[in-house]
């Protein structure tokens, strides 16, 4: 299974110099890069492990694929995601987010289903082993 | 504020038939005040009669006058409703038509009523005999009045952060063939689109609840189908359930099964009418839905010139109204849509502030005041092979619409959907490489092709498709150094 | 090898004349200097020939060291040379952040790595410049964490190099003691630019085009009294030199104010308000201190 959240996830998987490429868009367009890392990748789960602050004010991508390694190399066997801010006003939220490493067995999610009424069912996903 | 040399009152409300010119709705010294509703109005007189009365009747008659002299006018502060044509320009290129610039006062407009104000503007003067054709262009909304509503019930932003998707365009398809599948073979077109890579899936305008069909049935295959998309993938996944129906306490029942059932979304008809709208907007904003908004049934007066309403207006009381997703045209695709009107279009959903733009329709400024944004919807004959074109033309801040372009996939619906993904995002990342889409599109396509066989295909199958027609509806001003 | 070089058309094409035609303009002086920026930007140009024609593959090592008192227009010659580094496409960006050593350094156990580690991240891709960079070795303080900054530096500086150009500025002399105590900086840093302080004539060619461009003149009895002035300060310690005549110049235009509105009873000319007097320079107390001595 491969979990395809994330802006570029049916694309094969990202190199460095692509990677780097897409931060210095980000640069360019002033927002702030953030990595983040989880080994929970619900589609509900927001809040993933922040690795370090959101990086303001850098110039050049080559600072944040610094922090990308040393966030792969603590946390390389689970989803580590890049994403960046817009602090403008009408946006002030994020404007693109995607996957940079991932687990090489990714186990994926199960249905359960809970009838209730009539013939309606509550559903939740959850994780496989 | 200054007017023409106004008759004496006596004179003025004297019994009889009078000109519109003299009646007080013509004053080329008027100015505007900032909260004042303003309207374009593109006038096609009958033979013989002069603009100016006719603009001046068009104020009149969409606001206080009527055919004659009326003494109970002097009950009123009837100076204050009395709309005004402040300005009159030639319609390029064609000395029958003139553009009429009319102002209406804050006073003569429920606050945050579509009903009121469409009623008002347009409810009376569209049938007047002295008119062989009447087009409203645009509208400006004083933020005095934008700020009587409440706008989007969601908006773009916080649509993205609940389904976690940013950076691109949203993808979806409406379920095909337009009518007649059950509800648990509509529910398995649904499960292979999403999990094959489409964000959404779409109710047809006319899905409501039919012989082949009924509304419960669909919503619950379609729910199942959106929960077994988001285990296979792990996404956030929806389909536009269509609550409309002939009454509204049927919509609130089909629309809290919708929501019971744990969907992101819902979706309505246009021809539901405004107030039934609004009502809508209201019960999404409180239940944390979004609002989808299919366009059904405006290319009955937005699309000619010359006479109806242009479709500019109608996005910005959907606008107002609350509506999340709007139909805006494509452009490249099969229905009707030039590029410059749709690039208005897409701007009055989107942005904060609308600068006075001819070349694309704009006739007036408008200011957003902070209202949250529409994400306009792009749906009708377009295919992954436009991919760029479509990009460059619409912006990342938009749902494309592959519903044929899916489902007619050779190799299957999950296919179709991966097809148009890949192709999708292969765009998004050259694009923010910095490299020219417009041109490199096709050779972007191609390369992602190398490692998409489903894009591979869709390419060899559609490539050739293209929808050139003259369009009916393309703006009257082109940019020039003279265009104010 | 049949392969020609047009070595006029690699310089016309890189457009590093113009940021030496700039630097020419802006900083009075500085002969030494300019001459020094030109050779390293002729070696940095055949250099880039001659990896683009596969002679040499190992990336070459730009790290820089300048020298002299405060003042002489080291951090003007960086953003110059930040930008003649772009042009040849040693950097890719011509952005220069410029620290000194609490910039780098933390209060605290475990502060000094994040804080150069940021500055580090904020300068990728341009030029840090490090003024004064000796204060970060400071022995005789055992609680002194600028050894843990140093580590970090001399790492940068050898395994990032396609990444980042540091610059180190300060005095030649504590700059030379620094190299000695770390010698992992000397065999790091391939060039060296030494900045004489300014000569007396072009010390007065530096301040009568600061006080034109505030819309200032000398008369002829406060240009002869300026250049008293800096010749005498110039003799005494903490000589800044343009900053330092800079300083003196905003004095003489506070004094000069101060004479203005004591004179108010009268009616100004244009004359009055643009022209510096020589009182306004006899004032300073460096002329007090000449009479003491």
């Amino acid at each position: 299974m491969r979990v395809t959240q994330g802006t570029f996830s049916f694309l094969p998987d990202l190199t460095d110099e692509q990677i780097a490429t897409q931060v210095a868009y980000c640069l360019r367009q002033s927002w702030a890069v953030n990595i983040e890392y989880t080994d929970k990748p619900h589609p509900r789960n927001t809040y993933w492990e922040m690795w370090g602050q959101p990086m303001f004010d850098l110039r050049d991508p080559a600072g944040v694929m610094l922090e990308l390694a040393a966030c792969r190399k603590a946390h390389g066997d689970g989803y580590v995601r890049l994403s960046a801010f817009d602090a403008s006003h009408g946006w002030e939220s994020l404007r693109l987010s995607f996957i940079v490493n991932r687990p090489a067995e990714e186990p994926g999610f199960a249905v359960e289903r809970n009838e209730v009424d009539g013939r309606r069912i509550d559903y939740t996903l959850h994780r496989r082993a | 504020m200054n007017h023409q040399p106004q008759r004496s009152a006596a004179d003025r409300y004297k019994a009889g038939v009078m000109q519109y010119k003299d009646m007080g709705y013509f004053d080329l010294d008027y100015q505007p005040k900032d909260t004042d509703i303003l309207c374009c109005f593109r006038i096609t007189p009958q033979d013989g009669v002069d603009p100016e009365e006719a603009a001046a009747a068009v104020a009149g008659e969409s606001s206080t006058a009527t055919w004659t002299v009326v003494w109970t006018d002097r009950l009123t502060a009837c100076e204050k409703y009395r709309a005004r044509c402040y300005r009159i320009d030639p319609v390029p290129g064609n000395p029958a038509q003139v553009f009429a610039y009319i102002a209406y006062d804050l006073d003569l407009f429920e606050p945050g009523s579509i009903v009121n104000l469409s009623a008002s503007i347009i409810g009376n003067v569209f049938g007047f005999k002295p008119l062989k054709a009447l087009r409203l262009e645009d509208m400006r909304l004083p933020v005095a009045y934008v700020k009587t509503f409440d706008g989007p019930a969601t908006g773009i932003v916080v649509e993205r952060e609940r389904l976690d998707k940013f950076g691109r365009p949203l993808l979806g398809a409406t379920v095909k063939p337009k009518l007649g599948l059950s509800g648990r073979n509509y529910g398995r077109v649904v499960y292979e689109a999403l999990k094959g890579g489409l964000d959404f899936t779409k109710d047809d305008e006319n899905i409501n609840s039919q012989p082949f069909m009924h509304w419960r049935d669909r919503f619950l295959y379609c729910m199942e189908a959106v929960k077994r998309a988001e285990a296979a993938t792990g996404e956030v996944k929806g389909t536009y359930l269509n609550v409309s129906a002939g009454d509204m306490e049927q919509m609130y029942e089909r629309a809290e099964f919708a929501k019971s059932l744990g969907s992101v979304i819902v979706m309505i008809d246009l021809v539901i009418g405004y107030t039934a709208i609004q009502s809508m907007s209201k019960w999404a904003r409180r239940n944390d839905i979004v609002l989808h908004l299919h366009r059904a049934g405006h290319s009955t007066y937005t699309r000619q010139k010359s006479h109806g309403v242009s479709f500019r207006v109608i996005a910005k009381w959907m606008r107002l109204a609350g509506v999340d997703h709007i139909h805006a045209g494509t452009v490249v695709g099969k229905l009707e849509g030039d590029p410059h009107t749709t690039k208005g279009y897409y701007d009055i959903c989107r942005e904060g502030h609308n600068p006075l733009a001819l070349e694309n329709g704009l006739f007036f400024e408008q200011r957003w005041a902070s209202m949250r944004k529409v994400m306009p919807v792009a749906s009708g004959g377009i295919h992954a092979g436009q991919m760029h074109q479509l990009l460059t033309l619409l912006g990342e801040d938009c749902v494309l619409q592959f519903g044929g372009g899916t489902i007619g996939h050779p190799d299957g619906i999950a296919a179709g959907a991966a097809a148009n993904r890949v192709a999708l995002e292969a765009m998004i990342f050259a694009r923010n490489e910095g490299r020219d889409i417009m041109t490199e599109g096709p050779d972007i396509l191609e390369r992602a092709a190398r490692y998409c066989r489903p894009l591979a295909q869709a390419l060899l199958v559609w490539k050739d498709v293209t929808f050139d027609y003259t369009s009916t509806d393309t703006p009257d001003f082109v940019p020039t150094a003279t265009v104010s | 090898m049949s392969e020609t070089v047009d070595l006029q058309k690699a310089y016309a094409q890189s457009r590093v004349g113009e940021v030496l035609d700039q630097l020419e303009t802006e900083l009075i002086g500085l002969k030494p200097v300019k001459a020094r920026v030109a050779e390293l930007a002729a070696l940095l140009l055949v250099d880039r020939v001659r990896r683009d024609l596969g002679l040499v593959s190992a990336l070459p090592t730009l790290h820089m060291v300048f020298t002299g008192n405060p003042g002489t227009g080291k951090t003007t010659v960086a953003m110059r040379m930040a930008e003649i580094l772009r042009r040849l496409g040693c950097i890719r960006s011509n952005h220069l952040i410029a620290v000194t050593r609490d910039d780098l350094v933390g209060q605290y156990i475990g502060h000094t790595a994040p804080k150069t580690k940021e500055i580090l991240k904020k300068a990728m891709g341009g030029v840090l410049f490090i003024d004064e960079a000796y204060y970060l070795h400071r022995p005789e303080n055992e609680r002194d964490y600028g050894q843990e900054a140093i580590e970090i530096l001399l790492q940068v500086m050898e395994n990032k190099r396609d990444d980042l150009v540091v610059i180190l500025a300060g005095y030649a002399g504590r700059m030379e003691t620094f190299f000695a105590s770390n010698p992992g900086f000397r065999s790091r840093i391939a060039h060296h630019i030494e900045f004489p302080d300014y000569a007396i004539d072009e010390l007065m060619a530096i301040a009568s085009v600061l006080l034109a461009a505030q819309d200032y003149r000398f008369s002829d009895a406060a240009e002869s009294a300026f250049r008293r002035y800096v010749e005498a300060r110039m003799r005494q310690p903490y000589f800044a030199n343009a900053r330092s005549v800079r300083n003196a110049l905003d004095r003489a235009r506070l004094r000069h104010a101060v004479r203005l509105f004591a004179e108010r009873g009268r009616t100004l000319t244009m004359d009055d308000l643009v022209t510096i007097g020589p009182e306004e320079i006899l004032a300073s107390r460096v002329f007090a201190a000449v009479a003491a001595a």
